[in-house]
């Protein structure tokens, strides 16, 4: 089986080229997760052109320099962390870097156990000193030892108690309260962290925030707690506004998005409804979207899914013209590489 | 690479013990009931049904830290079977068992111990050697095709040549016999979280049960989260299917697994009759959870041996259709790859096993009689004449 590259060529200029304030949508559904598709965006981003990534990628690289913001609300940071190392990302070291920045959505978003008072201590005497430092961490450095520098806020003013109790989480995000009042708690919590890795190094000139599933969010919560699909665009659009460019992620499998509509026979549930104006309005702001699903002709041994990309309403019209639209199959192998080809081809 | 190739590589020489050591995974030769995965590595717990292991994507178990979701249709409760063994493979492996909004009784109730399952298996094959036609020996040593899961990766490291390292391992996977009650020292281990009425979320006191639980026990135990009938509203209060409730919990629940991946594993009940799956708040649920599968059992298993699918008349009818939505790990990763998925399968619960197996239609047998018919030249039979 000859190995693939990490980025297939069919992929890359999808995932490479991301305009200035776009938004970038991936969609998946419960048998064909956007996981790999985040990593590609991740590998694109963040991969360095030198062949030995362990050798600075700072000095090879010119030009326009990376950065990611990871917000994940489904996996934790060892899953992605597995991950990306089977594609030569190694995000640990990537993070003491401050190239990259994983926000922990999942751990405790909702509850949060008290046995992780213990790790408090640590990371208070950790962050104070270290945020004037402009630190580069020397080559050598094993990633996922000791506190990370990448973490350290700039300002004191944000309760970010626990923040390096981990190494390479840069956040927890936390739900408390209802409504407004905690997204705007969990928006400003990721801006901090966006700034922090904006203010870090001065060439940088583009970070990519991506964020997983922020569609749990609005089912977790709905508008019995005061949060529906308007709160969270807004949401949305205000994380937006502090990145170079976007990618999302959400589900839309086919219950969330068509019992909503009228012609479902029955009446539609909160959860289906506000997902629904979720999705379909971030479809028609974002520029492009990616639509993840299962073949619709049953499962097959080669071939995982298909990929359509289309242009999303946000789209320009006086972009590139070579951007086209394409709906591709693909398959992912078992050590993790991703083959990505048009139907009848392999 | 193909699936099977690979297996035939790694089964005969390959003892267990020595893949741990290969895959760098410490912990997991010392621990009774923790095998690494075959396919990464990764450790992984038996789900106490061994059909049920070999379907999950090639790791042989369910990986630790992972949740599996069984729905099931109807009003049967096969899925209840599963569980069972699920708890009671937990009790003979001396892990620590949280089971969610039941009585005690539901522990009193688990299948009892009739041995491993390859020892099963064995006496199953001695007892089929005479009346089946003789196959060469190369071929047999491959396991039995239709019998089980095709990826069943232990069938051909049971005969011949076996260092004794192999033979004294303790048993990943135990046979239960249902009609029987489970006694062992340790099902005492079992802990029952019952449902109390609260004032916010009725699964806040669940989970910081099982928190404190998971996070004062010693690091070498390995717990069992155990949850039948989930949002089954004669144990739970209603307020308990909202969205906020329970798709909190799942999120929660995944959180807690994943903080402790290597000691916790969970399966959960669920009936697809009281919430169907093309409601948003099941797709939900089974986004939050690792593996899916659902049940579909037949509407009148009793009386259709003759229809329902099975090759000979030795064999049992299965009972139902099993579909695998999610599989753990595999789908994580973008899915696709594994043979199991998209096969039809058909189970079978019988009193000592619950056997999974690819689903396939027998010739009509209605065909018979219209064959007759043609060969007699369109004569009328007498049976037809005669009223």
């Amino acid at each position: 089986m000859p190995s693939q590259p990490p980025l297939p060529p069919l992929l890359a200029p999808y995932v490479t080229l991301l305009p200035e304030s776009s938004l970038t949508l991936a969609s998946s559904i419960l048998g064909a997760t956007s996981n790999w598709l985040v990593l590609r965006f991740l590998h694109a981003a963040l991969s360095s052109p030198s062949l030995n990534p362990a050798f600075g990628a700072d000095e090879t690289q010119t030009g326009i320099k990376k950065k990611v913001v990871l917000v994940s609300f489904l996996r934790s940071f060892d899953f992605w962390k597995t991950e990306a190392k089977r594609l030569g990302l190694d995000l640990g070291r990537l993070a003491e870097k401050q190239q990259f920045a994983f926000i922990d959505g999942l751990s405790e978003l909702f509850y949060a156990p008290d046995a992780s008072t213990p790790n408090t201590s640590p990371a208070g005497l950790g962050s104070s000193p270290r945020t004037t430092l402009p630190l580069r961490s020397p080559p050598g450095v094993m990633p996922g030892r000791g506190p990370p520098p990448a973490a350290a806020p700039p300002r004191g003013n944000i309760s970010v108690t626990r923040a390096q109790a981990e190494p390479g989480i840069a956040k927890k995000l936390h739900f408390t309260g209802r409504g407004l009042a905690a997204l705007d708690l969990i928006e400003k919590n990721i801006i901090a962290v966006i700034e922090q890795q904006k203010s870090s190094v001065e060439e940088i000139d583009e970070l990519v925030l991506i964020l997983d599933q922020p569609d749990l969010l609005l089912a977790a919560t709905g508008p019995t707690m005061g949060i529906g699909a308007t709160e969270i665009a807004e949401w949305v659009t205000g994380l937006q506004q502090h990145a170079h460019a976007t990618v999302l992620t959400l589900a839309t499998d086919a219950p969330l998005i068509h019992n909503a509509s009228v012609s479902a026979g029955q009446p539609a549930t909160p959860i289906e409804t506000e997902h629904a104006t979720f999705a379909i309005g971030l479809a028609h702001r974002a520029r492009s979207v990616m639509q993840l699903r299962t073949l619709e002709t049953g499962a097959a041994k080669d071939v995982s899914g298909v990929l359509r990309i289309s242009r999303g309403g946000g789209w320009s019209a006086g972009e590139e013209e070579s951007w086209e639209e394409k709906e591709v199959l693909y398959f992912i192998q078992r050590d993790g590489g991703v083959s990505v080809f048009g139907r009848g081809e392999s | 690479m193909s699936f099977r190739k690979r297996n035939i590589g790694l089964s005969p020489g390959v003892d267990r013990t020595a893949v741990p050591n290969a895959a760098t995974q410490p912990a997991a030769p010392e621990t009774p009931g923790i095998r690494p995965s075959p396919d990464d590595g990764r450790p992984t717990t038996s789900t106490g049904t061994r059909s049920l292991d070999n379907l999950l994507a090639g790791h042989a178990g369910l990986p630790m830290g992972k949740l599996l979701l069984v729905e099931e249709n109807g009003t049967t409760d096969f899925a209840g079977a599963l569980l069972r063994y699920y708890a009671a493979e937990g009790v003979i492996q001396e892990q620590k068992i949280h089971v969610v909004g039941v009585p005690e009784q539901w522990g009193r109730s688990l299948p009892g111990l009739i041995g491993s399952a390859e020892s099963l298996d064995e006496k199953r094959s001695d007892r089929r050697k005479d009346d089946r036609m003789k196959i060469a020996w190369r071929y047999e040593r491959l396991g039995e095709f239709g019998a089980g899961v095709a990826g069943s990766r232990d069938a051909p490291a049971t005969p011949g040549a076996q260092d004794p390292a192999t033979k004294e391992a303790p048993a990943f996977c135990h046979a239960f016999d249902l009609t029987k009650r489970l006694t062992h020292p340790s099902i005492t281990n079992m802990t029952f979280i019952p449902i109390t009425p609260s004032k916010e979320s009725p699964f806040l006191p669940i989970l910081k049960r099982l928190q404190t639980a998971i996070s004062s026990s010693p690091a070498s135990i390995i717990h069992r989260i155990v949850i039948p009938s989930l949002l089954n509203p004669t144990m739970y209060p209603p307020d308990a299917c909202q969205p906020e409730h329970v798709l909190q919990f799942f999120h929660a629940l995944k959180a807690l697994m994943s903080a402790n991946t290597t000691r916790v594993t969970a399966m959960i009940t669920f009936s697809l009759s009281l919430y169907p799956r093309s409601s948003g708040l099941v797709r939900w649920i089974e986004l939050l959870s690792d593996g899916v599968i659902e049940l579909c059992p037949f509407p009148h298993s009793a009386d259709a041996t003759a229809t329902s699918g099975a090759a000979t008349s030795q064999e049992e009818p299965p009972q139902g259709m099993l579909k695998t939505h999610r599989l753990p790990v595999l789908h994580e990763r973008g899915g696709g790859s594994d043979q199991n998925v998209g096969q039809d399968w058909a189970f079978i619960l019988s009193r000592r096993r619950f056997e999974i197996k690819p689903f396939s239609l027998p010739p009509a047998e209605g065909d018979t009689e219209a064959q007759d018919a043609s060969a007699a030249g369109g004569m009328p039979k007498k049976s037809d004449l005669e009223f």
